[in-house]
């Protein structure tokens, strides 16, 4: 069962984030709470840890801003 | 009146008990906010447990326990039961407000929180209103008032210390002095040295205590409560303590030089309490265990109450605007 | 407080009157604001002499000049139990607490899900003649009403100021209680001791045909005394006094509308975004085609209130004013 990736809503007033870096590529094996990637709102640069072991499978390329709430990758 | 005595191994175990709950309550919320599953304004009260740990074991549950939009600490130390708390964090509808206070104004009657408010300070005059009912009376209930250093600048302190000590109610102001209001540095914000140097303008006791230390809170807090049960006033307490992780969730602390915030974490008051514990023999490190497990199995139930739970209907827009029946 | 029940009483000893029997009835009515226990003068207008000789400086409290820290007890003391009545001074003052107001005891019974609720009372003045001032003379009471969960009333008699306080106070939901300082010192027929007036509900005052007037509050006896002269012109002005603001009783507005198809609206507070716009909108939806003219409105500059004498006189919706909005109406 995959587990989705979803962007999260940190900060008062964000609707959207920049997903800045994964830390790990695609298709590499993650351990929960491992670091996962990295995204900036309002000025704010948050680390994402892993919610759920897996293999990371990338949706969404770094660089670019998303809404919050998009799918930006699977742990299968 | 001082209280001098030493905490009982039984409120120790307590106070760790409650103190690692909140820990461990504040870790999960950040999971599932960091997961996405839950998209809400969050203010964690990470490094700032042991203040309410070491204040409830003193309290009852007529008590009333006043706090803010960083409160979970204090609710969960108020006793307030997990499921309903965290369904509320979730917007259900089995929330303790179904769904429609959400973080910033957490309320649970039975356990004594009768009101949380997202209002920097406003609280405090409330306090004072419920102190005066419990006056009248006559019973031996006391409240809790809890505000953060930036609070102690804005007009409602001021006024409600000041009506506190002329009425000489039963209430206890803890301020949770964490040094930065929202992104401003205390020395940026605030003229005088210590914020209990306030009491004395406004005559009554004020006192400084280090928040990170559970044996000293304690001491401090059961002093302040048995005079107000006694009948002789207010309190003033200023709590020095510690956020590990910003004003809200998703702010990264910019404005924290990263020497501060190192040296806070390293002195991380919980892990402290935890090893002074088993070095004085109150606890081993299996009891300990046992109970962070007990915590941990008891919160994820309530979790997973929250994320099963639906949400509120839409037609609770048009009910509690004003009491049933009666036109909004 | 006495026994006997005299014929005519001012607005002042009404709601003495009101708060006298509340207190009675009632332990956990208690009374708090500046100057109001007996050793500083029973309140500045008299409202709550003889409350702390009577009930104790426990239940009636003369409080610091520190509207946040007087509402937020008050809001306090709902929560716990007791049924406030707080004095804040002059309307103007209620700014310094609209913080407890506005963001506490008007949301907390929904934003705790019904958990709580606060059943308090601000009672306050308002109202030009005295030469006061910009600070001291405004009515406030578009703001509060609106604001969802505060209910907001404005009598005009003592009858009603005494009817209306007693539902206010135990009412289990804020209420603002406006009163008026020229009115204090005005007589009417005194209330039947215990008789409430219910929230919400408006009075016709005189019965008429040929067009509508609504109005509240010290503006309501200018009205008064407009259709007094317009009878003598053979025009037949049915007199509204809305008594409530929030909630509105637009049943009898709206029945009085549809028999005289013309409406005009008279209060002391703005004109622009005021009660009276509030009603004009609700009944342009609810008669179009019924109407035969707008809806007029009539109320004070839109300026602070003014010091000078003569300013303060043209300030106010004066009775030249209204008549001339009548006529307007009826053309």
């Amino acid at each position: 069962m995959a587990t989705e990736i979803i962007l999260p809503k940190l900060g008062f007033s964000v609707n959207e984030a920049i997903l800045t870096e994964w830390m790990l590529p695609d298709g590499a094996p993650v351990t929960k709470g491992q670091l996962l990637y990295t995204m900036e709102s309002e000025k704010s640069v948050q680390e994402v840890e892993a919610p759920a072991d897996g293999t990371l499978k990338i949706l969404k390329d770094a660089g670019e801003t998303y809404e919050v709430g998009t799918v930006i990758g699977e742990l299968v | 009146m001082s209280v001098t005595n030493q905490p009982s191994k039984a409120v120790l175990l307590d106070i760790y008990r409650i103190a690692t709950l909140i820990k461990q309550a504040d870790d999960r919320f950040i999971e599932l906010i960091k997961a996405g599953q839950i998209a809400s304004p969050y203010y964690s009260p990470r490094g700032q447990e042991l203040i309410p740990a070491a204040i409830s074991v003193n309290l009852k549950p007529t008590d009333y326990v006043v706090t803010t939009y960083r409160g979970i600490h204090d609710q969960l130390a108020k006793g307030i039961p997990l499921k309903p708390f965290v369904a509320e964090l979730l917007g259900r509808a089995t929330g303790t407000c179904k769904g429609k206070g959400g973080p910033m104004h957490i309320t649970h009657v039975a356990s004594g929180l009768p009101v949380t408010t997202g209002i920097v300070g406003a609280g405090l005059p409330i306090a004072n209103g419920l102190a005066w009912a419990a006056q009248l009376k006559g019973t031996d209930q006391v409240t809790v008032v809890n505000f953060g250093d930036g609070a102690s600048n804005i007009g409602a302190f001021h006024e409600a210390l000041n009506l506190a000590a002329v009425w000489k109610l039963p209430v206890i102001f803890v301020c949770q002095n964490n040094r930065y209001a929202e992104h401003t540095h205390y020395t940026l914000g605030t003229g005088a040295a210590t914020i209990a140097d306030r009491g004395l303008a406004y005559g009554i006791p004020g006192v400084e205590v280090d928040g990170n230390d559970a044996v000293a809170m304690w001491q401090v807090a059961s002093t302040a409560i048995a005079r107000a049960r006694a009948g002789e006033g207010p309190t003033l307490i200023e709590a020095n303590t510690f956020r590990f992780r910003g004003h809200l969730l998703g702010d990264d602390s910019h404005y924290i030089p990263k020497e501060e915030m190192a040296e806070a974490v390293a002195a991380d008051p919980l892990p402290r309490f935890r090893q002074w514990l088993i070095e004085q023999g109150h606890a081993t490190d299996g009891q300990l265990a046992d109970i962070e497990a007990t915590n941990v199995a008891a919160f994820e139930e309530a979790v997973q109450f929250g994320l099963s739970s639906p949400y509120p209907d839409v037609s609770e827009l048009d009910k509690d605007v004003v009491a049933e029946g009666a036109q909004a | 407080m006495t026994t006997a029940s005299p014929k005519k009483m001012n607005t002042a000893q009404a709601i003495n009157l009101a708060l006298h029997d509340a207190m009675e009835l009632d332990a956990s009515v208690v009374v708090l604001g500046e100057d109001i226990a007996d050793g500083q003068g029973g309140g500045v207008f008299k409202c709550t002499a003889g409350l702390s000789a009577k009930y104790g400086t426990g239940r009636v409290k003369s409080t610091p000049i520190a509207e946040q820290a007087i509402v937020g007890a008050a809001v306090g003391g709902a929560l716990a139990g007791l049924r406030p009545v707080a004095e804040i001074m002059l309307m103007n003052f209620t700014t310094v607490a609209m913080d407890q107001i506005v963001n506490h005891a008007a949301k907390l019974r929904f934003m705790t899900g019904g958990q709580t609720h606060v059943p308090l009372v601000i009672r306050t003045t308002t109202g030009a003649g005295f030469g006061t001032g910009g600070q001291h003379a405004d009515y406030l009471e578009a703001w509060f009403a609106h604001t969802a969960g505060l209910k907001v009333v404005a009598p005009a008699t003592p009858a009603d100021a005494y009817g209306l306080l007693l539902s206010c106070i135990f009412d289990d939901d804020p209420c603002i209680f406006i009163e008026n300082l020229p009115l204090y010192f005005q007589p009417g027929e005194a209330p039947v001791r215990g008789e409430r007036v219910p929230i919400g509900k408006a009075k016709v005052v005189q019965a008429g045909r040929d067009i509508t007037l609504v109005s509240y509050s010290r503006t309501l006896h200018d009205v008064i005394a407009v259709a007094k002269g317009l009878e003598k012109e053979g025009i037949s002005a049915e007199v509204i006094d809305l008594r409530s603001i929030s909630p509105l009783d637009m049943d009898t507005i709206r029945a009085s509308a549809a028999k005289t198809g013309r409406v005009v609206v008279a209060h002391e507070a703005q004109v622009d975004f005021g009660v009276g716009a509030e009603i004009a909108a609700r009944l342009h939806k609810e008669l179009f085609g019924v109407l035969k003219a707008p809806v007029a409105r009539v109320g004070a500059a839109r300026s602070p209130v003014p010091f000078s004498k003569p300013l303060e006189a043209a300030f106010v919706p004066t009775k030249e004013r209204i008549l001339a909005a009548v006529r307007e109406t009826l053309n």
